[in-house]
C-alpha cells in the first residue's frame, strides 16, 4: 500500500474508533498497532510498545504533572474560591464593569496555582455567579466572562495541558510554562477591556454603584488573598533562586498548598486522601493517552507519513500567517469533537514537522495550541466550561454558548496577536535560557 | 466473595497508586532541600521516575472503574437502550483486546529483564525488572478490570463505570476538577 493509502485507513479507523466511544488511549493503540503492521522492515511491534512506553513513564520530568495535579486537586478542596470574592470585590467599585472584573482576574489568579480550565471556571463560578446575579449584574455578561477567563487556568502555568504538550513536543516545560505569562495576561487585558468597553457603552444595564468602603475594610477583606499571592511567590522564589528545578518546584507547590489547607483548617484526613486519589485517577488517565499517542507517533514514524506530509504541505508554499490560520480553522473543527489532551496528542505527530519546517519555534506552537484548546472549551458542542457553567446556572447549552461567544473571538484575537508579535511568548524564556 | 475480591484487588492497587505519589512528593523535596544543605539523595532522581511509573499504571484499574477515561462523547450518549449496551459492548472488547496484548508485551518485557539479569543505567544499580514490576501488575490489574466488566456487560448489565450527570455545584466542581482539561 502507498502512503496515501495508509494514511486514509488510519484515519477512517481512527474516527470510526473515537466515534463509537472507544476510551482515546485505546484507539490511540489500535492505530498505532496498525501503523506497524505497514512500518518497511520486520519491527517488533510488541516489544517497540512497551520498552517505549516504559521509558517514557518512567521519566523524572513527567513526575511533575502529578505534583501540578495534586496542588490543584488540594486547593480546589480549600475555601480560597469564596475568599477570592470578598478580597478582589472592593478593589473594583471605580473601574468601568466593576465586579465582572472579579471573574477575570479571579481566574487570573486561581489560574497560577490550578493547572485545569474546567476546575478554574467551576471554583471560581460557583461563587462569583449567584452573586454577582444577585447584585444585577448582566448574566449573560457574567456567564460568558467566566467562561472565557475559565480558561486561563490552562494558559497561566501551571498547567496540565502544557505539561502534556512539552512531553508530546519534546520541549522543555519550564520554557513552556515562562511562555505562558505573557499571552496569560493578554487575554486578561482583552477580556477586561472588553467589559470595560461593554459597560461604557451599555451604561443603563449595570447595576447602582455599591457602597464605598473605607480602606481599612477593603485591607481587611483582601487579607484572606494573602496566603494564595505567597504560594505564588514561593512557586517562583524557590525557581529562581535555584533552590529547586522546574520539577521540584511542583513539589514545593504542593507543600505550599497543604499549608493553606491546613491555615484555612480545611485539612482533614480524608480531605487530603480525597486529593491524593483524586491525582492518581486524573494521572493515570493522562499516562495511559500519553502511552497510546507515544506508541502512535512511533509506529507514524516508522511509516514515514508526517515527513511526506511535511514536505507536501512545505511545497505548497503557504505563507506562515496561511499556514497558521488554516491550522487554526483545521483545530476549531476538531475541538468541536475531542478534548484538549486529545487534541494535542493526536496532532503533534503529524502537525510538528510541518510547523518546524516552516520555520516556527515549538515551545512558541505549544501557546498557540494552548490558546487553541481555549477556544474549543468556550464552543459547543464539547466545550467543557459551557458545561460547567450551563450545570452551574441552570440555562440551557445554546444560551450559555451566546454569552462565550465574545470572549471566543477576543481569544481569536489573541492568536492573532501573538502569530503577528511572537516575541509577546517568546520574551521570557529566551531571557531565561539565553541562545 | 470473587466480587470483594476483585473489587479490593482495583482499590488496593489505588490505594498503592497513592502512596507512590506521595513517595514522589518526599523524594523531590529531599533531593531540593538536599541539595541546599549538602545532603545527596543517591540516584533520587532514578527512584522518582520509576515511581512516577509505579504510580499511573498502578491506579488504572480504579480509574477505569470510576469512569474517568477520556472518551468522545458526542454520538454514543446520544445512544439509549440496546443501541447504547452494543456500542458500550464494541468499547469493552476493543479495550480488552488492546489491553491485553499491551500488557502481554510488558509482561515479557519484565520477564525479559528478569531472565537475562538487565541492570539499570544509574548511579543505583538494581535488576530493571523489580521497578519494571509496579508498571506490569498495574497493567495486568486493569486487564483484569476490563474484562471483568466485559463479563458483566456481556450478562446483559450496563457498565458500572457510567456516571449520571452532576447535580449539585458541589458535584460538578469536583466532576470539573477530575476532567483534567
Amino acid at each position: 500500500m502507498d502512503l496515501v493509502s495508509i494514511s486514509l485507513l488510519i484515519s477512517v479507523v481512527l474516527v470510526v474508533l473515537l466515534g463509537s466511544g472507544v476510551w482515546i488511549a485505546i484507539a490511540l493503540l489500535t492505530c498505532g498497532w496498525i501503523g506497524m503492521q505497514f512500518a518497511p522492515g520486520s519491527i517488533p511491534a510488541g516489544s517497540v510498545l512497551a520498552t517505549k512506553i516504559w521509558g517514557n513513564a518512567a521519566s523524572w520530568e513527567l513526575a511533575a504533572l502529578p505534583l501540578f495535579i495534586w496542588m490543584g486537586e488540594i486547593l480546589f478542596r480549600t475555601k480560597l474560591s469564596d475568599e477570592m470574592f470578598r478580597g478582589l470585590a472592593p478593589w473594583l467599585r471605580r473601574v468601568p464593569g466593576r465586579l465582572l472584573h472579579v471573574n477575570v482576574l479571579g481566574c487570573g489568579i486561581f489560574g497560577s496555582v490550578s493547572g485545569s480550565s474546567a476546575a478554574t471556571c467551576a471554583t471560581i463560578a460557583k461563587i462569583a455567579l449567584p452573586e454577582l446575579k444577585r447584585r444585577g449584574y448582566p448574566e449573560m455578561l457574567s456567564l460568558g466572562s467566566l467562561a472565557g477567563a475559565g480558561t486561563l487556568g490552562i494558559l497561566i502555568p501551571p498547567s496540565i495541558t502544557m505539561v502534556v504538550y512539552a512531553v508530546a513536543a519534546e520541549v522543555s516545560i519550564l520554557q513552556v510554562f515562562l511562555a505562558g505569562f505573557l499571552p496569560g495576561l493578554l487575554v486578561m487585558v482583552l477580556y477586561s477591556g472588553y467589559i470595560a468597553v461593554w459597560a461604557m457603552l451599555n451604561p443603563d444595564k449595570m447595576p447602582p454603584m455599591e457602597p464605598r468602603m473605607p480602606l481599612r475594610e477593603k485591607l481587611r477583606e483582601s487579607v484572606n488573598l494573602i496566603p494564595c499571592m505567597l504560594l505564588i511567590i514561593l512557586v517562583f522564589a524557590v525557581l529562581l533562586t535555584g533552590w529547586a528545578t522546574a520539577t521540584e518546584c511542583a513539589a514545593w507547590g504542593v507543600l505550599g498548598s497543604l499549608a493553606i489547607a491546613w491555615w484555612s483548617s480545611s485539612l482533614t484526613f480524608k480531605a487530603f486522601w480525597d486529593s491524593v486519589m483524586g491525582t492518581t485517577r486524573l494521572t493515570g488517565m493522562i499516562m495511559l493517552i500519553l502511552a497510546g499517542a507515544s506508541f502512535m507517533s512511533t509506529s507514524m514514524g516508522y511509516t514515514g507519513i508526517p515527513s511526506a506530509l511535511a514536505s507536501y504541505v512545505d511545497g505548497l508554499k503557504l505563507s506562515p500567517f496561511m499556514l497558521i490560520a488554516a491550522l487554526t480553522v483545521m483545530y476549531i473543527i476538531l475541538g468541536a469533537a475531542l478534548d484538549g489532551i486529545s487534541m494535542i496528542v493526536l496532532t503533534t505527530v503529524v502537525v510538528l514537522p510541518m510547523i518546524q519546517k516552516a520555520g516556527f519555534d515549538l515551545v512558541w506552537f505549544g501557546i498557540f495550541l494552548v490558546l487553541i484548546v481555549e477556544m474549543a472549551e468556550v464552543s459547543p458542542p464539547v466545550g467543557f466550561n459551557l458545561f460547567v457553567l450551563q450545570t452551574m446556572s441552570g440555562h440551557d447549552s445554546n444560551t450559555v454558548a451566546w454569552a462565550a461567544l465574545p470572549f471566543f473571538f477576543l481569544l481569536v484575537a489573541a492568536v492573532a496577536i501573538i502569530t503577528v508579535f511572537p516575541q509577546i511568548v517568546m520574551v521570557l524564556p529566551q531571557l531565561v535560557f539565553p541562545g | 466473595m470473587l466480587r470483594k475480591l476483585l473489587d479490593g484487588l482495583y482499590l488496593g492497587a489505588g490505594y498503592l497508586a497513592g502512596v507512590f505519589l506521595i513517595a514522589i512528593l518526599c523524594l523531590m523535596m529531599a533531593l531540593s532541600i538536599g541539595r541546599e544543605i549538602g545532603l545527596n539523595v543517591k540516584s533520587g532522581d532514578d527512584i522518582t521516575a520509576w515511581c512516577m511509573a509505579a504510580m499511573a499504571f498502578l491506579g488504572l484499574a480504579h480509574t477505569f472503574k470510576s469512569g474517568e477515561m477520556i472518551r468522545v462523547g458526542l454520538l454514543t450518549d446520544r445512544l439509549t437502550g440496546r443501541a447504547k449496551w452494543l456500542s458500550e459492548l464494541f468499547s469493552l472488547v476493543m479495550a480488552g483486546i488492546f489491553i491485553g496484548y499491551f500488557a502481554w508485551q510488558v509482561v515479557v518485557m519484565t520477564y525479559t529483564s528478569w531472565l537475562i539479569n538487565d541492570m539499570s543505567t544509574g548511579v543505583l544499580v538494581v535488576p530493571l525488572w523489580f521497578p519494571q514490576l509496579g508498571f506490569t501488575i498495574g497493567l495486568v490489574i486493569l486487564f483484569i478490570a476490563i474484562v471483568d466488566e466485559l463479563v458483566h456487560v456481556l450478562a446483559g448489565n450496563n457498565p458500572r463505570y457510567l456516571k449520571e450527570a452532576p447535580k449539585t455545584a458541589e458535584e460538578l466542581v469536583e466532576r470539573a476538577a477530575q476532567s483534567g482539561v
